[in-house]
C-alpha cells in the first residue's frame, strides 16, 4: 500500500560559486505524508528544511531520490503543491478578490461561475470579505498572508506548503492567524507541510512533527503530537498545560542539541 | 484652540498642534517626507520660475550683460510668438516631435520584447549585454557622421540617430525592470499552474509595468537631446535646424525662444506621462 506523499531518499548539495566546495544541504532521506495530515518542519535555522519543502513544491530539484503523490511521480512546481511564502507575495495590481480569483485563474476543473463561488468562499473564509475591493498595499501584513493562504486554497492544491508563513508577523497578528488556520485545516482537510522554527507553533499546529538536524538535514526525531495532545484540546485552548510544557521542552532540548553541533562545526 | 502651555513649553498635548501654532506655514511645507496638497506644489513650481524669470529680468536690465548676449524675458516672448508668425516654426515643431516619437517608438518595440527575453533567459542576456554595454557608451554626436553617410541627410539618417541613442539604454532597463520582479511571484504563478508563457504575461509584465513607464519617460527625454544634436547636424527642418539658422544671425531672442519650446514641449510631455502613471497605476498611492 503507498503513502498519500512519499519522499525517497531525496539528498540535495549545494556548489560554491568555484565548484570546489560543496555543502551537503539534504542527507538520503525518505518521510512518507498521509492525506489530510498536517506535519510541521522544525529544526535550527539554516538547517535545510526549507530547501527539502522546495523540492517538494517542485521550485528546486534534488540530485537523488523520488518523489511521489498517489503513486504519480513529481517533477517540477505545478498546481498540485501549492505554496504559501514567508514574505509577501500577493499581486500589488490585483484587489484582495481580485488575488484570491487568480488562485482560480489556471484550473479547468471548474466552470467561470464555480471560480466566482470558490473566490468568495475563501474571502469569507480568511475573513477579508470588508476589504475585498482593497489593493494589498493598504492592508496589514497579516491581512496579506491571509490573502496568499486564500489565493494557494483557491487554487485546489492535493498539498498545502507553508514557509515560515507566518515568521514577519507580530506575536498577536501570528496567533490569531494560528488559530484561524487550525479552523481551516478542520473544514479543508488539507494534507500540509509546514516549515518553522518556532516549537510553540509546532505544537498548537501540527499532527506530526518532524525534527531535523543541523545542516545536512536528516530526521532526528518524530513525535506525533496528536496522541500527546489531542486536537480538539489544542483548537479550544484547553489542552493539558503540563503535558505542552514537557513536550516544548524535550523537543527544545533536541533543537539546543543540534545547534551545540553546529557549533562544533565551527 | 488649545491651552496657551501647548505653545511655548512644557509637554505639547498634540506636537502637530502645538508647531502649527508657531509656525504654520513653515512647518506644513517643510514636514518631513510627507506629501503636500497637489495645489500647494503647483504653487511652488510656479514659484520656482517665477523666481528664474525674475533674476533673469533683473539681469537683463540692469546693463551688465549686452541685450545680444542677454535679452529680456519679455522680448525671448516676443520672439516667441514672431517664430511662429514670421517663420512656420508650428510645422518645425510637427517635424520634431514626429521624429522624437517616430524613433521613441521605434526603440520600444524592438526594445520591450528583447529586454524581457534577455532577463527570462539568461543565454539571451549572456549574448546581447556584453555588445549592448559597448554600443551603450559610444558617444551618439560621434555617430552622426557615419550614419549620415550609411544614411544620407534624409529623415532616415535622423531616426538612426535617435533610434542609437535610446535602443541600447531602454533595452537594459527594461530587462532590468523585469529582473526586480520578486522570485516568490514567479514562483507562486508556478504553483498555481500558471506555464511560463502565462506567468509572462499575467505576473511579471504587470508587476514590472509601472518602473518600465516611468524608465520610458525618462528615455523619451533624452530622445530630445539626441533629435537637436541631429537636427543640428544635418537637417533643413525642425526646432534644432531653426535655432541653429538663427543664430548666424545673432538673433540671441529667437534662439532663446526655441530652447525654451524644447523645454515646454518637454515639460508638457513628462507631465502627460506623469499623469497617465497616475491613472494607470493608481493601486500604487499609499
Amino acid at each position: 500500500m503507498s503513502h498519500f506523499l512519499e519522499l525517497s531518499d531525496i539528498s540535495k548539495t549545494y556548489w560554491s560559486a568555484d565548484g570546489k566546495t560543496e555543502t551537503k544541504v539534504v542527507l538520503p532521506l525518505s518521510l512518507n505524508i498521509e492525506e489530510g495530515e498536517m506535519v510541521m518542519f522544525l529544526g535550527p535555522s539554516g538547517c535545510g528544511k526549507t530547501t527539502l519543502m522546495r523540492i517538494v513544491g517542485g521550485l528546486e530539484t534534488q540530485d537523488a531520490g523520488t518523489i511521489d503523490l498517489h503513486g504519480q511521480r513529481l517533477a517540477g512546481p505545478d498546481r498540485r503543491r501549492g505554496m504559501v511564502f514567508q514574505s509577501y507575495s500577493s499581486f500589488p495590481w490585483l484587489t484582495v478578490r481580485g488575488n484570491i480569483k487568480f488562485g482560480t485563474r489556471y484550473r479547468k476543473d471548474i466552470s467561470p461561475a464555480e471560480k466566482e463561488e470558490v473566490t468568495d468562499h475563501y474571502l469569507e473564509m480568511v475573513g477579508l470579505t470588508r476589504y475585498a475591493d482593497f489593493y494589498t498595499n493598504r492592508i496589514s501584513g497579516g491581512m496579506r498572508q491571509r490573502v496568499a493562504i486564500a489565493r494557494t486554497l483557491a487554487s485546489n492544491p492535493d498539498v498545502l506548503l507553508m514557509d515560515e508563513p507566518f515568521g514577519a508577523l507580530d506575536a498577536q497578528t501570528r496567533e490569531h492567524l494560528q488559530f484561524q488556520l487550525m479552523d481551516i485545516n478542520r473544514t479543508e482537510k488539507k494534507t500540509t507541510i509546514f516549515v518553522t522554527h518556532d516549537v510553540e507553533e509546532a505544537i498548537l499546529l501540527a499532527n506530526r512533527i518532524v525534527i531535523f538536524s543541523s545542516r545536512p538535514a536528516r530526521i532526528v526525531k518524530e513525535i506525533d503530537v496528536d496522541a500527546i495532545l489531542p486536537p480538539e484540546a489544542r483548537r479550544s485552548g484547553e489542552a493539558d498545560m503540563a503535558r505542552f510544557m514537557s513536550l516544548r521542552s524535550e523537543i527544545l532540548d533536541i533543537i539546543r542539541a543540534e545547534y551545540a553541533h553546529t557549533l562544533e562545526a565551527v | 484652540m488649545t491651552g496657551g502651555g501647548a505653545r511655548t513649553s512644557g509637554r505639547p498635548a498634540s506636537k502637530s498642534l502645538a508647531r502649527k501654532k508657531v509656525t504654520p506655514l513653515l512647518s506644513h511645507l517643510l514636514s518631513f517626507r510627507e506629501t503636500l496638497p497637489r495645489r500647494t506644489e503647483l504653487a511652488l513650481g510656479s514659484f520656482g520660475f517665477a523666481v528664474f524669470l525674475l533674476a533673469w529680468h533683473m539681469t537683463a536690465v540692469s546693463g551688465v550683460i549686452r541685450p545680444e548676449f542677454l535679452p529680456t524675458p519679455w522680448s525671448v516672448a516676443q520672439a516667441f510668438v514672431r517664430l511662429f508668425t514670421e517663420r512656420d516654426f508650428a510645422s518645425d515643431i510637427v517635424i520634431s516631435v514626429g521624429r522624437v516619437w517616430f524613433a521613441f517608438l521605434l526603440s520600444v518595440v524592438v526594445a520591450i520584447p528583447l529586454g524581457l527575453m534577455m532577463s527570462t533567459y539568461r543565454a539571451v542576456g549572456a549574448l546581447l549585454e556584453p555588445f549592448i554595454d559597448f554600443v551603450r557608451y559610444l558617444p551618439v554626436p560621434a555617430l552622426v557622421p557615419l550614419l549620415v553617410i550609411w544614411f544620407g541627410v534624409g529623415e532616415a539618417s535622423k531616426i538612426a540617430v535617435l533610434w542609437m541613442g535610446t535602443f541600447f539604454q531602454l533595452i537594459l532597463l527594461i530587462s532590468e525592470d523585469t529582473k526586480r520582479v520578486p522570485t516568490e511571484f514567479v514562483e507562486s504563478g508556478h504553483t498555481l499552474g500558471a506555464s511560463n508563457g502565462q506567468i509572462m504575461r499575467h505576473i511579471i509584465i504587470p508587476a514590472a509595468l509601472p518602473n518600465m513607464v516611468d524608465n520610458l519617460r525618462i528615455t523619451l527625454g533624452w530622445c530630445w537631446t539626441y533629435l537637436i544634436v541631429a537636427e543640428i547636424v544635418a537637417a533643413n527642418s525642425g526646432i534644432g535646424h531653426v535655432i541653429w539658422s538663427l543664430r548666424r544671425f545673432v538673433k540671441t531672442p529667437e534662439v532663446m525662444a526655441g530652447i525654451i519650446a524644447i523645454g515646454i514641449i518637454g515639460l508638457l510631455t513628462d507631465q502627460a506621462f506623469r499623469y497617465a502613471h497616475r491613472r494607470l497605476f493608481s493601486y500604487q498611492q499609499r
